[in-house]
């Protein structure tokens, strides 16, 4: 199968004063359509800021990534905007709700701008949220949020899924859960979903692992066995 | 804050976050500026004025009595503890001619040290009849430095009764600390009101009384005039005065009716003697009439002796002169007779001497005829010689004839020879030629002799005829000449006879000469005896003359004694008549001194006392309106600094709790670290107070001195004579502005901060919970809602949730919109009164004042001329007077305004109300009041007011309607009301007139045609009183101007940090926003609509606030003679919100920037 995602030698760095600090240090890596991918490696790692580039909300210093066949470190501020609106959907750690909106409405705010987007409400059945629709975000979970924040991502209908820590700030058993479904829609809705994580316990049910260390790939490994979260215990 | 490391980040913090800590800085010093500029901008006011009255030593206070002042009220007032010094003046109004019209001024003496006068220009003046003048008026006079000025009292008595001279050489321009503005003040001549003023030296009053008195009160100098502080020591030094005052009062009257009633004695006095005198010269008069009396008898009796006496002496007279003419007469015949002979003798004389002339003629005669005679003899000889000469002649005339005769007979001789011969040769028939030549020749010489002795025959017979003819003449003669041989011998022996003829008369002559001669002699004679008579006779004559004139004079004298008798015995009668009408006067004259006396002593008694009127500075015109614009200016400050400030705590208050906010974690940190919530809160706290009080600081050196300097000196422009400009830092305003910023922000650092502290450090490390989301009420109505667009669903919603913000915003951008309003409004309510009073409410274009000195025919001639003019469309009489009128305990000066005719006074004065317009006319049962003054005294229409009248005390009268009015109060009414009111017809001194359309700018021309007129006495034209109100509105202008660009600076501000702080807070959602592939002007979008709707709501509620605000400060800054427009025109309106929205998308455009430099990724690591 062709490489749905390529990157080649992308590195970043920030001028900080004197010091230059190389955040990603030349990564190499690429991933297949409909994988779900597991980036794992230690804080400061340069995970985050790889899965930024990726979601076109940071630019790389130098290397070339390759989505779908576009070369996305050629975008202008523009095309990446459009490129986050319509091939993108991100899920992140604190779930990044607006809260004077409710969950159908917040899956709504992001269906609005996108080409092809999914219905609001079947979306949110999809992650079981069907009776929380007219629910704002203070009246929900940690987990009822990121569902309805992976819902927002998921409605774009975007060709790749990047979570960001997506239980960082939840229970286990919330988290697991959470997991559950990215793992679900990957399988069922054949998805490509990329999750970091600092957690190497769930290296099992990716299909594709990375494994970053100060800022450079330190191993990846296909898994063709992977297995379902629920048999996974940390 | 006793550990390093806290206060190492305390540092930090100002140093990291000095976006933050530059806009509290700036918010607070903008806010205390404005609240302690504004609000110190009144003292400072104060300050000025002080300092110019103090510089100008201006009496605290003056004392005008009305009989004056002496030396010993002078020595009275200085024995007060409250006074420091006592100066006396003098002033009177008078009349001065200026350009064409006289004016009002007052005319003061100059203190020695008080009231320092300001020399503009010129000097001071040095002598009497030198004076300087009000540079105001200088100028408005049309005077300069070098003129004279002339003054007339403008009242019955003289200018020179109170002044040495009536003419003043202007010396120089001055201002006075008692006259700060245009106003002057009124007067009771003229116009009524003061032009201007003149002062001069105090020698150049007579008055011998001071006019009035000016103090200076101790300790007031240090303190500051308009504050109570000066106003309560002012008012104990009056109360220290008053108690002195009845006194003095008294003292005063006293003196007045004592010198009164010196006088009276002395009148008293004088009538007496008058009395005694009076008495005395009856009495001589009497006594002289006696004396007449008698001495006339005598007289008479004289008379009476004269007369017999010349009735004699008549008598006597006559006798003598009869003897007189009879020997006259025998004079008189004497003289005839010898006339006679004279005559006769004169006529023998006379004959002699014709005889002898006629004798004498007769010889000449002869003595010529006896010489003719001789001559004749002569000429008769001559002829005779003649004759015989003649005679001679012709004896040769005759001897020559004869010769002659025979030589033709000769001659014939011959002929007849030659005939002979040539019968011969002629008979011989000759044939030869020369015979025939010669025969023919002797033909012709036969002819030619023939011819000639024809001729010669004929003289001969003529001279021989001619020769008979004198023969003839001369026999004549001979015969002639014989005759007059005879004739002579006759004429010889006439003279002979005639000879002896002459002999015989002349010796008779001589005989009768020798008679005559004896004559002359006797005549001699008796002419000398004639004219000895007549000189005897003349001697008599003369004398009986003489007698008769002595008679006559006698007579005359008699005559001029009897009337001079007649006379002295009329002039006694008169004198007896006199003397009985002199005694008769006399009493009258004594009784009425009497009376006179008796009036005076009861006018003494009713002399009324002196008053003494006792004023401070406030009394000056002008001093009270100062002090009223710092009031206004108070107000002013109470509102629109405390505005401006609560915004200012408002934005700091945000500032700071959104400071503590993003701190949470740190604050939790801190926490589990074990710090004590004191010195956590402390960094804070302090934070906010370094920021506010350097903020405030800086406001206070700022606003303390620029804006009460802008203000002060826009003010000047009313009180050009005030050049002082004093503002000292008001630590008051200082301390409370600063103290109020410093206790909102650190009050508000407090809270938020107490609010965090109260959580456990757990929760503060975790993120907040996020905010409860909730369902507006608008979601209620569906049919509403559901027709929203999901952009509009979450704009709406946000703006609801976000109600701190969405106040704020509202509150901002109304207070900005607000101010705008205000200041718009202000330029159209203060400039609507320019245009509404004189373009629709007072539609003339001047009025004349018609001179009340001058007499009826002449006021009604200046009237007639002012109509007449082509250039006045109309005119309109009416009567303009200042009374005061009063409802309940109110009261206030009004102009009562009387129309002599209703018709045309309409055309000049719209009487209509404000709102409805509605215009009313004026009705007999009623008058009209301008709208500020009802509102003054509480009435509408149907009330009843009252007219205060000297004599007639309080009348009362219906407001039947309140009319729209914006300069000075005005009571209508009409002349009928007025009659049965007043009980007198108005006396119309005033004339409103109106030019035609298109000559308005001859009005000035026409007015000084009219000025020529005895009846005129001065015009006022509508534009100057507009250009000079509009003038004075400038000023307040300009605090407007001061007040809208510090609310633009505010709302801008103010919209700059709650769209930041917004923008800041929202970073998040925004960022999601954009992570969701919002394109930036989506985002924008996303954040401006709810701006915008918050602007639109924002300008809607400034409008609201700007219309109370509007009422609020034109109802303050309003001076008292004038009701500004209650309006604010539509155009500011939109204006407002122009710039409001201007204002908004402004910020907004600046907050794009913002926008788009928001990091998603930054945003997205963590919540702060």
């Amino acid at each position: 199968m062709e490489d749905f995602v390529q990157l080649t030698n992308i590195t970043k760095v920030y001028q900080m004063g004197e010091v230059e600090i190389r955040a990603v240090d030349g990564i190499d890596f690429s991933i297949k359509k409909g994988e779900f991918v597991v980036i794992v490696g230690p804080s400061g790692a340069g995970k985050t800021t790889v899965l930024n580039i990726l979601g076109g909300m940071d630019t790389a210093t130098t290397g070339k990534i390759i989505v779908d066949g576009a070369d996305i470190t050629r975008y202008n501020e523009r095309q990446l905007t459009g490129y986050r609106r319509n091939e993108i959907g991100f899920v992140f750690q604190f779930y990044n709700l607006v809260p004077n909106l409710t969950a159908k409405e917040n899956v709504e705010l992001a269906l609005q701008i996108c080409k092809d987007p999914l219905d609001a409400r079947t979306v949110l059945e999809d992650v079981g949220l069907g009776d929380r629709l007219d629910n704002f975000p203070a009246q929900l979970s940690g987990g009822e949020q990121q569902r309805v924040s992976i819902a927002r991502a998921l409605a774009k209908n975007p060709k790749l899924l990047l979570c960001d820590e997506p239980t960082g700030a939840l229970d286990y058993n919330t988290g697991k859960s959470i997991l559950k479904l990215l793992q679900d829609m990957c399988r069922e809705k054949g998805m490509t979903v990329i999750v970091i994580t600092h957690n190497s316990a769930l290296a099992p049910m990716a299909d594709r692992l990375i494994r970053i260390k100060n800022g450079k790939v330190s191993g990846m490994e296909t898994n063709a066995y992977p297995v379902s979260i629920d048999e996974i215990e940390w | 804050m006793g550990k390093k490391a806290l206060r190492k980040e305390f540092f930090m913090e100002i140093r990291t976050s000095l976006g933050r800590f530059l806009s509290i800085f700036f918010i607070v010093a903008i806010g205390v500026a404005f609240f302690s500029g504004i609000r110190a901008t009144e003292p400072d006011m104060r300050f000025s004025g002080d300092a110019y009255f103090d510089e100008k030593r201006m009496a605290d206070l003056q004392i005008i009595s009305t009989l004056g002042l002496t030396e010993e009220d002078i020595h009275a007032l200085e024995e007060l503890d409250g006074v420091e010094k006592v100066e006396y003046g003098y002033s009177v109004d008078a009349l001065c001619q200026a350009k064409d019209s006289s004016q009002a001024v007052h005319v003061m003496s100059i203190l020695p040290t008080m009231n320092v006068l300001t020399v503009e220009e010129g000097r001071l003046p040095g002598k009497e009849n030198e004076c300087v003048v009000d540079v105001d008026y200088l100028e408005s006079g049309g005077f300069s430095i070098g003129d004279k000025i002339c003054l007339t009292s403008g009242k019955e008595d003289e200018i020179t009764d109170t002044l040495t001279t009536d003419t003043f050489t202007i010396v120089g321009a001055v201002s006075s600390p008692c006259y700060i503005g245009f106003h002057r003040g009124s007067t009771t001549i003229g116009t009524g009101s003061i032009a201007g003023f003149v002062c001069v030296p105090e020698e150049s009053f007579r008055t011998e009384v001071y006019t009035e008195l000016y103090l200076s009160v101790k300790e007031a100098a240090g303190l500051t005039e308009f504050t109570d502080a000066y106003t309560d020591r002012i008012e104990e030094v009056k109360k220290q005065i008053k108690e002195i005052q009845k006194e003095r009062e008294e003292a005063r009257t006293r003196g007045v009716r004592e010198e009164a009633q010196e006088k009276i004695t002395d009148a008293k006095q004088e009538l007496a003697d008058a009395r005694g005198e009076a008495e005395e010269e009856l009495a001589k008069a009497e006594r002289e009439l006696t004396d007449g009396r008698k001495k006339l008898e005598d007289g008479k009796g004289q008379i009476e002796t004269s007369s017999a006496q010349l009735e004699q002496a008549k008598a006597r007279l006559l006798s003598g002169e009869e003897e007189l003419y009879r020997q006259a007469g025998q004079a008189n015949a004497q003289g005839r007779q010898l006339n006679q002979k004279i005559e006769e003798y004169n006529r023998q004389v006379e004959e002699y001497n014709r005889q002898s002339q006629l004798l004498e003629s007769q010889r000449t005669l002869l003595e010529e005829q006896s010489a003719a005679l001789e001559r004749q003899r002569e000429q008769i000889a001559q002829e005779q010689a003649k004759l015989e000469e003649q005679s001679v002649q012709l004896a040769q005339w005759e001897t020559q004839l004869v010769q002659e005769r025979s030589a033709l007979d000769a001659a014939i001789q011959q002929w007849s020879t030659l005939k002979a011969q040539y019968d011969i040769l002629a008979s011989g028939n000759p044939v030869d030629p020369d015979t025939l030549a010669l025969l023919h020749k002797m033909a012709e010489e036969l002819a030619f002799g023939e011819q000639q002795i024809a001729a010669g025959e004929e003289a001969l017979a003529a001279s021989r005829k001619q020769w008979e003819e004198a023969q003839a003449a001369l026999t004549a003669g001979q015969n002639q000449m014989a005759a007059a041989w005879q004739q002579l011998e006759a004429g010889q022996a006439q003279i002979e006879t005639a000879r002896i003829e002459l002999d015989a008369g002349e010796q008779q002559l001589k005989t009768a000469a020798g008679q005559l001669s004896q004559a002359p002699a006797q005549f001699e004679q008796a002419e000398k005896q004639l004219s000895g008579a007549q000189t005897q006779l003349d001697a008599a004559q003369a004398e009986i003359t003489k007698g008769w004139q002595q008679s006559r004079e006698g007579e005359s004298e008699l005559l001029s004694a009897r009337r001079e008798i007649a006379e002295k015995e009329k002039e006694l009668s008169d004198g007896e008549k006199e003397y009985a009408r002199a005694k008769a006067e006399a009493d009258a004259k004594i009784a009425d001194g009497e009376k006179e006396l008796e009036d005076a002593e009861t006018k003494v008694r009713e002399i009324e006392s002196a008053k003494w009127y006792l004023r401070d500075r406030d009394d000056f015109p002008e001093h009270a309106g100062y002090g009223e614009n710092a009031d206004r200016m108070r107000a002013i400050g109470k509102v629109f600094p405390v505005l401006f400030f609560l915004v200012a705590a408002l934005i700091s208050l945000t500032t700071m709790t959104r400071m503590v906010e993003e701190q949470r974690t740190q604050i939790g940190t801190l926490k589990a670290l074990g710090y004590e919530r004191r010195a956590i809160a402390g960094k804070y706290l302090g934070y906010a107070c370094v920021a506010t009080l350097t903020g405030s600081i800086a406001g206070v050196l700022f606003g303390e001195k620029v804006f009460p300097f802008v203000i002060i000196t826009a003010y000047g422009i009313m009180y050009e004579h005030i050049p002082n400009v004093v503002i000292p830092y008001n630590i008051q305003y200082a301390f409370m502005a600063s103290a109020a910023a410093l206790i909102c922000t650190l009050l508000a650092t407090f809270f938020s901060c107490s609010r965090e502290l109260r959580e456990q450090a757990a929760e503060l490390m975790r993120p907040p919970a996020p905010r409860q989301g909730k369902r507006i009420f608008l979601e209620r109505m569906g049919f509403f809602w559901n027709r929203l667009s999901f952009t509009w669903k979450a704009t709406l919603r946000n703006l609801i949730r976000y109600k701190k913000r969405f106040f704020m915003t509202i509150f901002g951008i109304g207070g900005c919109m607000a101010l705008l309003l205000v200041g718009f409004g202000l330029k159209d309510s203060i400039f609507d009164i320019g245009l509404l009073q004189y373009h629709e409410l007072q539609l003339y274009d001047g009025n004349l004042i018609l001179n009340e000195d001058a007499t009826e025919a002449e006021r009604t001639e200046a009237c007639e001329k002012l109509a007449a003019d082509a250039r006045v469309e109309r005119t309109s009489e009416t009567l303009l007077k200042q009374v005061t009128i009063g409802c309940g305990d109110t009261k206030g000066d009004v102009y009562l305004n009387v129309p002599k005719e209703a018709e045309p006074f309409f055309r000049f004065v719209v009487h209509r109300d404000r709102i409805t317009k509605e215009v009313y006319s004026l009705e007999e049962d009623g008058v009209i009041l301008t709208e500020k003054m009802a509102k003054k005294l509480g009435v509408a229409a149907g009330d009843s007011i009252y007219i205060q009248d000297e004599e007639k005390g309080e009348l009362e009268v219906v407001v039947s309607a309140v009319c729209e009015n914006y300069m000075q109060h005005y009571l209508y009414m009409t002349s009928s009301l007025y009659e049965k009111i007043y009980g007198k017809t108005p006396e119309y001194q005033s004339v409103y007139f109106m030019m035609k359309e298109g000559r308005e700018t001859e009005q000035e021309e026409v007015g000084e045609e009219i000025l020529r007129e005895k009846g005129a006495l001065s015009i006022s034209y509508t534009s100057d009183i507009e250009t000079q109100l509009n003038d004075m509105l400038v000023s307040l202008n300009i605090v407007m101007v001061v007040l809208v660009i510090s609310a633009g600076m505010l709302a801008f501000v103010v919209l700059y940090n709650l769209n930041n702080i917004n923008i800041t807070e929202r970073k998040r959602e925004l960022a999601t926003l954009k992570v969701l592939g919002f394109y930036p002007g989506e985002v924008a979008q996303y954040v401006y609509r709810e701006n915008m709707i918050l602007t639109v709501l924002g300008a809607l509620a400034g409008i609201l606030l700007g219309k109370f605000l509007h009422q609020f400060v034109i109802v303050t800054v309003e001076i008292d003679s004038a009701m500004f427009g209650r309006n604010i025109d539509f155009s500011s309106f939109v204006y407002g919100f122009l710039i409001t929205v201007a204002f908004s998308v402004f910020v907004n455009g600046v907050m794009y920037f913002k926008l788009k430099k928001i990091n998603m990724v930054e945003s997205l690591k963590s919540v702060e």
